[in-house]
């Protein structure tokens, strides 16, 4: 078992092997709650995510707000590859160095091709940010 | 650092304080204050496992470019992201460059509004509005 960070369970999947999610990360996946209904998502707030200001950068939020849409997208669809088509997210409060950040994504609904989203990001009771997306579902030709 | 690629030319890197822009940077610009144009080169830690331009570092190159618009806008005050909201057309890719001129949509005493259409060699590739507050003013 690889060592998580205080706060991240040591079952926890690492959700960022590689890339972009690989470099800001790691990610991970969380058990889900609501018998599947939300997907759950976390990271430990570190030095490099911060902004001028001491809090979570606003790109780091959204990158994980990105990044657990998509991979909720996957799961639900069981596609291979899901692209971000539109993410609209309310920065509602600040974010801090040590922070566990988790992410709780529904799915509103979902067609043949796409999938319409939903996230809340949290510290503990405290929201960070709501956003809702639009998924592509990459189908093949 | 990498030379600039001849399409930069006369650019000059864009001065980052935040931890995480400068993880992520660098950016660059050209133009005075208030008209400034940002420019990123799509790089090996930008990209997804389909190589191309990942959403997050879409999301976060736009909350620095209209960010320093926003910042230029009201001379500098503090400023935080409270919105944004983006459309993804379609993936840059490695080596390409992505370029904004942010525009200020309007000016209220506590509100700025922004809006920016990222370009890759003329085309829209990203779009986005955010909505940025004056912190101390109500």
């Amino acid at each position: 078992m690889v060592n998580r960070p205080a706060g991240i369970p040591e079952d926890a999947e690492d959700a960022s092997i590689g890339g972009f999610n690989k470099y800001v990360g790691p990610l991970y996946r969380l058990s889900d709650l609501e018998e599947g209904a939300v997907k759950r998502f976390a990271f430990a707030a570190a030095e490099h995510h911060m902004n001028g200001a001491g809090t979570i950068h606003g790109g780091m939020l959204m990158t994980f707000m990105d990044v657990s849409m998509s991979r909720t997208s996957r799961l639900i669809s069981g596609a291979k590859s899901c692209s971000t088509v539109s993410l609209t997210c309310d920065f509602v409060g600040p974010g801090k160095l040590g922070d566990i950040i988790e992410s709780r994504v529904r799915v509103t609904r979902r067609t043949r091709t796409i999938v319409f989203l939903t996230s809340e990001i949290v510290c503990g009771s405290r929201t960070l940010m709501v956003g809702s997306g639009v998924w592509k579902i990459a189908v093949a030709e | 650092m990498k030379p600039l690629p001849a399409k930069l030319s006369g650019y000059t890197e864009t001065k980052l304080i935040d931890p995480f822009e400068i993880f992520i940077g660098p950016v660059f610009e050209t133009g005075a204050k208030g008209a400034r144009r940002f420019a990123l080169v799509v790089d090996e830690r930008h990209v997804n496992m389909r190589a191309v331009l990942h959403g997050g570092m879409y999301m976060t190159f736009a909350d620095l470019a209209l960010g320093q618009a926003a910042w230029d806008a009201c001379d500098h005050a503090a400023v935080v992201t409270l919105n944004m909201q983006s459309q993804f057309l379609r993936g840059a890719k490695l080596g390409e460059i992505v370029e904004v001129r942010p525009v200020i949509t309007r000016r209220t005493r506590s509100i700025i509004f922004i809006r920016g259409d990222f370009q890759v060699d003329g085309e829209t590739v990203f779009s986005c509005a955010s909505l940025w507050k004056i912190l101390g003013q109500d």
